[in-house]
């Protein structure tokens, strides 16, 4: 068992050669794709940096800071920190339903007056770090045994039933798709993935019973649009008009009619990404979907060259969660899957998510940073 | 020999790397569906979308809210909204700019410049924002325009408001006036980007440019390609901004600027010393808002921009003078708060002071037998230097801004200069000098280094007349009764021994103000005069007759045994207070005291949220 953590001495790493280390044209992709956001949010406010554009790059700045202080951290503190830090998430999701604020129908945001915060996004980044914790301690010999499968599933269902209590069917869905993600790369057994999909299909009727009304007429209505043009379905339909009327080169900058005369509701929140079709066209829109697949493939990229499971599964699960919200964000405005609120990573407007997804990145170059280094299992320690 | 046990930390590594690029493959795919959908949507069914986004075509507009008007005390308005006509053209509509201007042209003048800044306009900003090609339009172009409006794409008309200053010159520095919003406004507001905005640049109507602004209102409705509107959708009005009722009575206003306006700068403050209300402020030179806020002539503007007596400056709060005598008071009142001097106390003035080998001159020899109220009444400046010298400069400075000098006032007037009371402190930091004993000496006579405004002068004399810490108001609380200002830290009986010499500077036999006693039967009015030199004799030769001449100042209140009233009057350039400055106060508060302003109950606004006919008028209905 000691020749598996051979390399005795873990090399210690100082600011000078973590700085060498760090993948710094990830770096420059993810601010472009900032930039890119910058732009096409000057362009939703017609041609003003206020009140979105200005803020967005500042936030941006801000957050760039934060990545680089968490990159830069020491990846064992993270490592320690991991379960704790996932506990305070879950007891923080417990406290919004009983003391949370309401706003828009939904209770997802602690706070007092202008300061709000929402847990599931702190629970987001947690559960990435816990799930890799786990599957760090977990001795690879036993990954295939049922009775070692209960704790990551516990730790996936319970923050997924409370976001689906509050209710908020676009994070459920995120944690859902994150932590499957991560166990099928930690390599649990296909058989258990086989057995989970006959489930989820037998206990869907029940969960339709369990929907909310408004919840599903956003799936009747996305089934059929036209059921109801002027209710629910009318931002879907709206976003294909618009996004299909900008055709191969789009309508130019600022120019684009749909989203500039105000057909669009949250044209600079969700919906960001149909006016950015609708103004640059196909080419546009696929440009920056190609940007968004060459940082995915970076992340994959950063995760292989990995020497501990905890580093591997770390990047590659925040790169789930930046696929994940690009995939159901994209889908969602070109009516490819039912409106569920999910931003566009580092291009919509809004303090929390870009806050989320930079550091989710910040923790994907500090697993790069940290490729080379390996953990003896007393600094694992027990499960706890 | 048992058999190795298998690697399964490296099974578990190839098994991540098999299961990673899987991942990977399946985003891609995903990835490559968008890709698909995106191809379908903007590739091949294209041509349907973009029929279904030139069929509906919804736009919301900002209807701008009609700003608040302003009120005298007596509720005589001042400046108000007036309609003013217009027309607009959205680029995004126009089948070709230059095309529609042609066409405007044959009903409204379009200058070149103007079609310059419309084609600037339609390139910065989106072409869906109207820009403004003219307004104030007349009844018959403006109809002209809505009969010719299905001929000409891209053009609207609307209604709405310009900016309309009653009794304008007087009021002028007061008021202010609004002007096109500056570009660093302009993001700060989305109102701003309306055509024709316009938001408050100086005076009070920059001061409360928020309060009189008001809120916006929307009005969607639905358009054809050509930007005709084929439907309104629904309207939500705009919000009026809120009214302001000045302090200033507008009639003694226009009173005191008759009085000024024959020197060529001057200023007085009038206050009412209970409540701090300010109830003139009259500045000359002064200028015509209406002709800068609306249509600006731009020769005039640039002359009155230029012009090196600046009428565009609120004399009253921005002139910086020395006080000369009229800040004995202030001398007086520190000695006898650090009791080097006291009532009885007579001194001889031999006409002139030395200090080491400097010597200073009194304007004239006194003689023997000067108290503080013979001081104060003849104005002796032996009396005050000695007095200067011996409580020293940083005793004289905590007494000055005890009375409210050498600081600005939050009441509402922008751009106040805050004057100078030096101390020993201040020289050091901002001269990196030590203080001389001959600055105190001549600062005790209110020259040297020491500056006051207009308005803090007025402050002075109320804060001395009412022995409490009164600040000025500029505009009416509504309703609620004025708590009476706290005390100043000075003992009641120097206040009355300071303004029993005021009261003999105007009524005694020998005070320097005696000519200017008030011609009222039982009111007597206190004051002090005060003659301030402009210049160092070392430069004297370099200066024209005019710019050589002294400044004259005086300071009243009144009644002198009961005070309402506080006032300061200052003249450029205008010689002697007591020829100068004193019989222009003493005609004001004449005036005043007849009318007694502060006695009579004040206006209130109603405010009512009405819209007028700022609601677009949309040129082109079907």
């Amino acid at each position: 068992m000691k020749m598996l953590f051979a390399d005795a001495a873990p090399p210690k790493l100082n600011l000078g050669k973590k700085l060498l280390l760090l993948n710094w044209p990830f770096l420059l992709l993810i601010t472009a794709i900032a930039l890119v956001g910058a732009a096409a949010l000057y362009s939703v406010a017609g041609g003003a940096l206020d009140p979105w554009a200005s803020r967005h790059v500042v936030r941006f700045c801000f957050g760039l800071a934060l990545l680089f202080a968490v990159a830069f951290s020491d990846i064992r503190w993270w490592l320690r920190g991991a379960y704790p830090l996932y506990l305070v998430a879950l007891l923080l999701m417990i406290a919004v339903p009983l003391i949370g604020i309401e706003s828009g129908g939904a209770r997802r945001w602690l706070g007092y007056g202008e300061l709000t915060f929402q847990p599931s996004e702190m629970m987001k980044i947690a559960l990435v770090l816990a799930l890799a914790r786990y599957y760090q301690w977990l001795p690879p010999e036993k990954i295939w045994r049922p009775d070692a499968l209960l704790p990551p599933v516990l730790m996936i269902g319970l923050p997924l039933l409370l976001a689906l209590a509050q209710p908020d069917l676009g994070t459920a869905l995120l944690f859902a798709v994150i932590g499957g993600g991560l166990l099928f790369l930690a390599g649990v057994s296909w058989l258990y993935f086989v057995a989970g999909i006959v489930g989820i299909v037998v206990a869907l009727p029940h969960a339709w019973e369990a929907l909310h009304d408004y919840q599903r007429e956003r799936v009747l209505t996305f089934i059929d649009p036209e059921r109801d043009p002027l209710g629910s379905g009318y931002h879907i339909l709206q976003s294909k008009i618009a996004i299909g009327s900008g055709g191969l080169t789009g309508k130019g900058f600022m120019q684009g009619t749909q989203a500039q005369l105000n057909f669009l509701p949250e044209k600079h929140t969700d919906f960001i990404f149909t006016m950015f079709a609708e103004e640059m066209g196909f080419i546009g829109a696929v440009a920056l979907l190609a940007l968004y697949l060459l940082a995915l493939l970076f992340i994959t990229y950063m995760a292989l060259r990995c020497r501990s499971t905890f580093a591997r599964l770390v990047a590659a699960g925040m790169g789930l969660c930046l696929f994940t919200y690009v995939f159901i964000n994209v889908a969602m405005v070109t009516g490819l899957v039912p409106v569920v609120g999910v931003p566009l990573p580092l291009v919509s407007y809004g303090g929390t998510s870009m806050l989320t997804m930079i550091v989710g990145l910040g923790f994907v170059l500090n697993a790069h940073v940290n490729r080379k280094v390996t953990f003896r299992p007393e600094e694992t320690g027990p499960l706890w | 020999m048992t058999k190795k046990p298998p690697d399964y930390v490296r099974r578990q590594r190839h098994r991540f790397s098999r299961r990673a690029l899987l991942v990977g493959a399946g985003q891609a795919g995903l990835f490559g569906v968008l890709g698909w959908r995106l191809h379908q949507l903007q590739i091949l069914d294209s041509s349907d979308y973009r029929l279904l986004s030139d069929e509906n075509r919804m736009t919301m507009q900002l209807v701008a809210p009609s700003r608040g008007a302003i009120y005298d005390r007596f509720g005589t308005i001042i400046a108000e909204d007036r309609e003013n006509l217009r027309v607009l053209v959205l680029p995004a509509f126009c089948k070709s700019l230059s095309g529609t201007l042609d066409a405007l042209a044959t009903v409204v003048p379009v200058s070149d410049a103007t079609r310059d800044r419309i084609a600037r306009a339609a390139r910065r900003q989106s072409g869906y924002y109207p820009v403004l090609v003219t307004e104030g339009l007349s009844w018959r172009q403006f109809a002209l325009l809505n009969v010719l409006a299905p001929q000409i794409p891209g053009m609207r008309t609307d209604r709405s408001a310009y900016r309309l200053y009653n009794h304008a010159r007087p009021m002028a520095h007061v008021v202010g006036y609004v002007g096109m919003a500056g570009k660093a406004e302009v993001n700060d507001d989305p109102v701003m980007r309306l055509p024709g905005f316009r938001t408050g640049r100086t005076g009070v109507e920059k001061t409360f440019d928020r309060e009189l602004r008001g809120s916006p209102g929307t009005i969607e409705y639905e358009v054809d390609v050509h930007g005709r509107v084929v439907r309104e959708l629904g309207s939500k009005p705009s919000t009026k901004g809120k009214d302001i009722v000045l302090t200033i009575d507008h009639h003694l206003q226009t009173v005191a600027q008759d009085r000024i306006k024959d020197h060529r700068v001057a200023s007085m403050v009038v206050m009412d010393v209970v409540t701090g209300g300010i109830l003139v402020m009259a500045s000359t030179p002064t200028f015509d808002p209406n002709a800068i806020a609306f249509n600006p002539d731009l020769e005039q503007w640039k002359e009155l921009a230029k012009n090196r007596d600046h009428p565009l400056h609120n004399r009253a709060v921005r002139g910086q003078y020395p006080p000369g005598s009229t800040f004995k008071v202030v001398t007086a009142l520190a000695g006898l708060s650090a009791g080097v001097i006291d009532a009885e106390e007579q001194m001889r003035c031999p006409g002139s002071y030395a200090v080491g080998r400097k010597i200073f001159r009194c304007w004239k020899s006194h003689g023997g037998g000067i108290d503080v109220h013979q001081a104060i009444k003849q104005s002796c400046d032996v009396y005050f230097y000695e007095t200067a010298k011996r409580m020293g400069i940083d005793h004289l400075a905590l007494v000055a801004r005890e009375l409210g000098l050498g600081q600005t006032y939050d009441c509402g007037l922008p751009g106040q200069k805050p004057g100078l009371i030096p101390d020993k402190a201040w020289k050091r930091a901002k001269l990196f000098d030590a203080w001389y004993p001959g600055e105190t000496v001549i600062a005790g006579i209110g020259q040297g280094f020491v500056s006051t405004t207009p308005l803090q002068l007025a402050v002075m004399t109320a804060r001395v007349a009412t022995g409490r810490a009164v600040l000025p108001r500029l505009v009416m609380s509504a309703g609620d009764e004025v708590e009476p200002w706290p005390l100043v830290n000075l003992d009641p009986a120097h206040l009355e021994i300071v303004r029993n010499g005021m009261i003999g500077v105007v009524n005694e036999k020998g005070g320097t103000a005696g000519r200017s006693a008030l011609k009222l039967p039982g009111v007597q009015m206190a004051g002090k005069t005060g003659t301030s030199q402009v210049v160092s004799s070392r430069n004297e030769h370099k200066l024209s007759a005019y710019e050589r001449e002294t400044h004259a100042l005086f300071i009243a209140f009144a009644p002198a045994h009961a005070p309402r009233y506080a006032a300061a009057c200052v003249v450029e350039h205008g010689g002697g207070g007591s020829r100068a400055a004193a019989p222009m106060v003493s005609d004001v508060m004449t005036e005043l005291l007849l009318r007694d302003p502060a006695g009579r109950p004040t206006f209130v606004s109603t405010n009512e949220d009405q819209t007028p006919s700022a609601l677009a008028v949309v040129g082109s209905a079907r």
